[in-house]
């Protein structure tokens, strides 16, 4: 006799969990099926080297939508955020360094240039303006362009008025943040190089673009969205690592009757008469459910998890066709001490925040060209935080760990090669290299390691092809089109069978926006469903 | 000297200027043109590389002009004629092999057959798909672009009609084109086809005359407008002007003069003049100036705003107009040649299209990577047509004349000058195309080459871009050239743009200025 549920969501990640605690806080009976034995999904902390706990993919938060963290009482379920503050470019013999601190920042771009230090402070609050204005498509579900029937359209209306009062300028810039390359956009405010490839790396996070490439300046704003208690473009790290968030996510659906199992793999999920009636396990175990939620991406869901009879052909050439192309990889070094910067010895307090390896757009675009014809970077982007300083417990007591997120790591490499280990050493070896020629003595503090590729990212996590957003965040994939062009509200063309996570809008980051959406979703069709019955 | 009846001042005697100067004639309006260069034509004034030897203008093909235009304006009866092979694209590869893309999309499967069957079948319905996106951008592109500031009721009206022209596509191919609009060339070809070689010809069609690689965001866009309303599909249109680019521009110029136009050259406009808001007059350089309320720019637009007095323009709108983005990639070379150079794979029948250089998307985005770094292309991306091969009389007897569109040739160049690699320009080529063409190095007596600096400086494109302003997604449509400017009125009243910094861009299309007259006479 098969178990029954109301809804069973695949995969303990956050958009997963924030799914079932939504559905779980409505009175449904859910359950949440995870594949490994741990939680989290991409947003995990594990401890590879004894003593030492990585934030092993996702490494950093600002994307987490505050209304799950006020809805769902995450500081109560044992969420805490600790500000990062800061970020230095360290270079040959200089560095530029920007911190929370607006006065501080300012000073220090006049010693670069006194016009960028002037643009900065019309910048900030113009992109917070623009982050303001885009925020409400955040929790909005996307229209079906192809149908444009009023109904389709009604919930953007006061968008488009919106649009229609806004001044010029901001027209313009929004205009701009959605076609522009990063650095043609950054180009027409500042003129430091490091300053506008510093700047330039958050639009080309996660993707497989250069700073040049038309587009990027989008996922700048996508990274601007972010807000820690009311503050936009803040960073933060939680507590205990970004597996602390799925613990207390976990901790708020299961505070709601929710039910969590981990080592369930799912086999497929059953349909019967093109409607999904719940999920096998690789165990053979059969559980039954009215609605199966996945917050795995398109191609996990559809290829993998269901009966080829099931999909219309013309769909599943959609699902085929959507591009992941993983760009990025992770090196994570557990030290025994702090290492110093080249250009700026000591360990002050401008290793507590990201230290950007940017000096220059060439530099950046040089990375990506290598990933372009498929090879890692010879000198990649690298993205790195010493959470330690922030937030002791992660390692023994005056040990560290550093979290270097790189890119442009390629999942596919020329020539039809794979990813082994000799390539994934090679890989590690050549980001400590680079990171070496900033911290002189990095390597005499290294005590363990891990190198995760983009084939490892899929590997552990399920993420096809090892994207970090669960498909491309290019233009042409968001938004309507998201997961699969007209089917962008978390329903699919199997009946009962939803989509909850990143691969859906708003897309990837640990925003948890997709999940909260898709549940509510989901409760308003039901409720629907009811009246009508 | 300009008569003192003139009500109406049309800037530049390119075909855009022409067409709006006869448009407005027409109306009623008495058009002076000002044309800064000795000859009228614009653009589609060539050259003589050698004795004997007729070279098209900055572009070689005229497949995208408007019929409305030929037919408005009588282009025949001025003796234009169009020469249309059945052959559109002809790309020969490095191996020695090459596929000919075929105006009929059958007869391009049928040949692709034997190399890949799944590419043979996809390619009718690649060709179908473009073409259906084509037809709902053909209503774009006659589009007078709305303002999202001040939605009228014509904008609803043409809303509608934009609407109802998108609705026609059907929801699969109206979420194919959502989709396919934004994307890179590369993805658009990439996901159909398996073979790189076709693949790569396919994809230079995205990035010709652009700065821009095969991966770029908005390059499968640039692919789609250029099939739209042309009959172009997947391989595009090869046609060309009968005597060369150079009698499309006698056939305007005739026309327009047919029309009652004046059309002054060697009268270079230094200013445009405002008083309270409106358009005064243009002053020219030898000091003259024109009173007119009327004043029609086919200049770029930065150019044309640099022609204003900047504290009229106001700060704010100066740094955006210098802001519009016009990275000239493009050089042109020219060869008189001693016979039909010896393509792979190449009859003189597959070779009187486009013959295109690009063998795979990566040798595409190579090309254009050198942009980035401000070089020029070692392995460029080239595009050539031997329009003698069709049209005899641009050379002498047995001899052919050839044009090349050259990428990727950036303006700025961080290292040397356009004074020294213009002799390089042409040795690039004569080796890029030897691989191609064995021997065609020895068939060379002349070779001519324009540098983006000659474009600049000989034709007054900012930047040294042709299509007056990138053809970008950030600079498309409502927001070409800038917000708020795009439906052709320009910074002042009475001053308009009607070139291809203008929507809907650039191409012998005539689409700017005749879109631009239908709003000034709207307007007044």
């Amino acid at each position: 006799m098969a178990k029954r549920y109301d809804a069973i969501v695949i995969g303990g990640g956050h958009n997963g969990l924030v799914n079932a605690a939504y559905l779980a806080r409505s009175g449904l009976k859910v359950l949440v099926l995870e594949r490994r034995h741990i939680l989290g999904g991409a947003t995990l902390t594990e401890e590879i080297v004894p003593g030492f706990r990585f934030s092993v993919f996702s490494y950093v938060v600002s994307l987490l939508r505050p209304e799950i963290i006020r809805e769902l009482q995450l500081p109560k379920h044992g969420l805490e955020i600790l500000p990062l503050d800061g970020t230095i470019t360290p270079l040959d013999d200089d560095y530029l360094w920007r911190v929370n601190d607006h006065g501080k920042t300012i000073r220090e771009l006049r010693r670069w240039s006194l016009n960028d230090a002037e643009a900065y402070e019309e910048y900030g609050p113009l992109m917070a303006e623009m982050g303001r204005f885009i925020k409400p498509i955040l929790s909005l579900p996307p229209p079906d362009p192809a149908k444009l029937s009023p109904g389709e359209w009604l919930p953007l209306t006061p968008l488009a008025k919106q649009f229609r009062d806004l001044p010029r300028r901001l027209q313009t810039t929004f205009i701009q943040l959605m076609t522009m390359s990063a650095a043609d956009f950054l180009d027409q405010w500042f003129e430091t190089e490091p300053l506008k490839a510093t700047m330039s790396a958050s639009g080309i996070i996660g993707t497989f673009q250069g700073p040049r490439s038309p587009g990027t300046a989008y996922v700048l704003l996508h990274h601007y969205m972010g807000e820690i208690d009311g503050a936009f473009r803040a960073w933060g790290i939680p507590r205990g690592g970004t597996g602390a968030i799925a613990y207390a996510i976990a901790g708020a659906a299961l505070a709601a009757g929710a039910e969590i199992r981990t080592e369930a793999p799912v086999a497929r999920i059953r349909t019967q008469g093109g409607r999904a009636t719940g999920v096998v396990l690789e165990s053979g175990e059969e559980i039954e459910a009215n609605v199966v939620m996945s917050s795995l991406d398109s191609r996990w869901t559809f290829i993998k998890l269901l009966d080829d009879s099931v999909l219309d052909p013309s769909f599943k050439r959609e699902v085929l066709r959507y591009k992941y192309r993983g760009s990025s990889g992770k090196v994570n070094l557990a030290l025994d001490g702090l290492p110093e910067l080249a250009c700026k010895p000591g360990t002050g307090e401008w290793l507590r925040g990201a230290i950007s390896f940017s000096p220059s757009l060439d530099y950046i675009e040089h990375a990506y060209d290598d990933a372009k014809y498929g090879r890692p970077s010879a000198r990649p982007y690298i993205d790195m935080i010493i959470p330690t300083l922030v937030d002791p417990s992660m390692a023994p007591p005056g040990d560290h760990v550093m979290s270097c997120f790189v890119q442009y790591a390629p999942y596919h490499l020329a020539d039809g090669e794979l990813w082994d280990d000799a390539k994934r050493e090679a890989f590690g070896q050549n980001v400590i290299d680079t990171i070496e020629e900033r911290f002189p003595d990095i390597r005499r503090h290294i005590v363990g390691h891990q190198f995760v590729t983009p084939k490892d990212i899929e590997d552990i996590t399920g993420l096809s092809e090892g994207n970090i957003f669960q498909g491309e965040l290019s233009l042409e994939q968001l938004f309507f089109n998201r997961p699969v062009p007209g089917w962008s509200r978390y329903r699919t063309p199997v009946r009962d069978l939803w989509m909850c996570g990143s691969a859906t809008h708003p897309g990837g980051g640990i925003m948890g926006a997709p999940g909260r959406i898709s549940a509510l979703e989901y409760l308003k069709e039901r409720r629907k469903g009811r009246r009508a019955a | 000297m300009v008569p003192k009846t003139i009500d109406t001042v049309v800037i530049g005697a390119g075909h855009n200027g022409l067409i709006a100067a006869a448009a407005l004639a027409k109306a009623g309006r008495a058009v002076v043109v000002l044309e800064r260069a000795e000859r009228a034509g614009g653009i589609l004034r060539g050259s003589q590389p050698a004795p004997g030897f007729r070279a098209p203008g900055l572009v070689h093909t005229v497949g995208r002009l408007r019929p409305s235009v030929v037919k408005d304006l009588r282009l025949e009866r001025f003796g234009y004629s169009t020469i249309a092979p059945a052959v559109r694209m002809h790309a020969p590869m490095p191996d020695g092999s090459a596929i000919t893309f075929w105006g009929d999309a059958a007869r391009t499967a049928e040949e692709l057959r034997s190399r890949s069957v799944h590419d043979a079948d996809a390619f009718v319905g690649f060709d179908q798909k473009v073409r259906a996106i084509a037809s709902f951008l053909a209503y774009v592109q006659v589009a007078i672009p709305p303002d999202p500031k001040s939605p009228s009721f014509a904008d609803a009206i043409m809303g509608l009609k934009l609407g109802k022209a998108f609705r026609d596509l059907g929801a699969k191919t109206g979420r194919e084109a959502v989709r396919a609009l934004p994307m890179a060339v590369a993805d658009l070809v990439q996901e159909v086809f398996e073979l790189e070689p076709v693949r790569g010809p396919l994809c230079t069609r995205g990035v010709l005359y652009t700065a821009m690689g095969a991966w770029a965001t908005g390059t499968a866009q640039v692919l789609l407008n250029d099939s739209a309303g042309t009959d172009g599909g997947a391989a595009g249109t090869a046609v060309f002007a009968r005597g060369g680019t150079d009698a499309l521009a006698d056939a305007l110029v005739a026309a327009a003069n047919a029309r009652g136009v004046q059309i002054r050259t060697e009268h270079d406009v230094v200013a445009i003049r405002t008083r309270a808001e409106r358009v005064a007059g243009v002053t020219l350089a030898d000091g003259s100036e024109v009173d007119v309320p009327l004043v029609v720019s086919t200049a770029d637009p930065k150019r044309t705003m640099r022609l204003l007095d900047p504290v009229e323009v106001g700060p704010t709108m100066h740094r955006r107009g210098e802001n519009i983005r016009q990275p000239g990639a493009t050089a042109r070379v020219n060869f008189a040649l001693g016979d039909v150079p010896a393509f792979h794979g190449g009859d003189p029948e597959r070779l009187a299209g486009r013959i295109v250089i690009g063998p795979s998307i990566d040798d595409v985005e190579r090309a254009m990577d050198a942009v980035k770094y401000g070089r020029v292309s070692e392995e460029p991306v080239l595009e050539a047509t031997i329009p003698s091969l069709t049209d005899p009389s641009l050379a002498p007897e047995g001899k052919h004349v050839m044009s090349v569109v050259f990428q990727a040739a950036p303006l700025g160049l961080r290292d040397g000058d356009w004074a020294d690699q213009r002799e390089h320009v042409g040795e690039i080529a004569i080796k890029t195309l030897e691989r191609y063409a064995p021997g065609f190095g020895e068939l060379v007596e002349v070779c001519e080459v324009v540098t983006p600096l000659d474009m600049e400086e000989r034709y007054a494109l900012t930047g040294g871009h042709i299509q007056h302003a990138e053809p970008g997604l950030d600079q498309f449509f409502a927001w070409r050239p800038m917000l708020g400017e795009a439906r052709y009125r320009f910074l002042f009243d009475g001053l308009y743009l009607a070139g291809s910094g203008a929507h809907p861009g650039g191409g012998i299309s005539g689409g700017p200025g005749t879109n631009a007259v239908r709003k000034i006479l709207k307007d007044l």
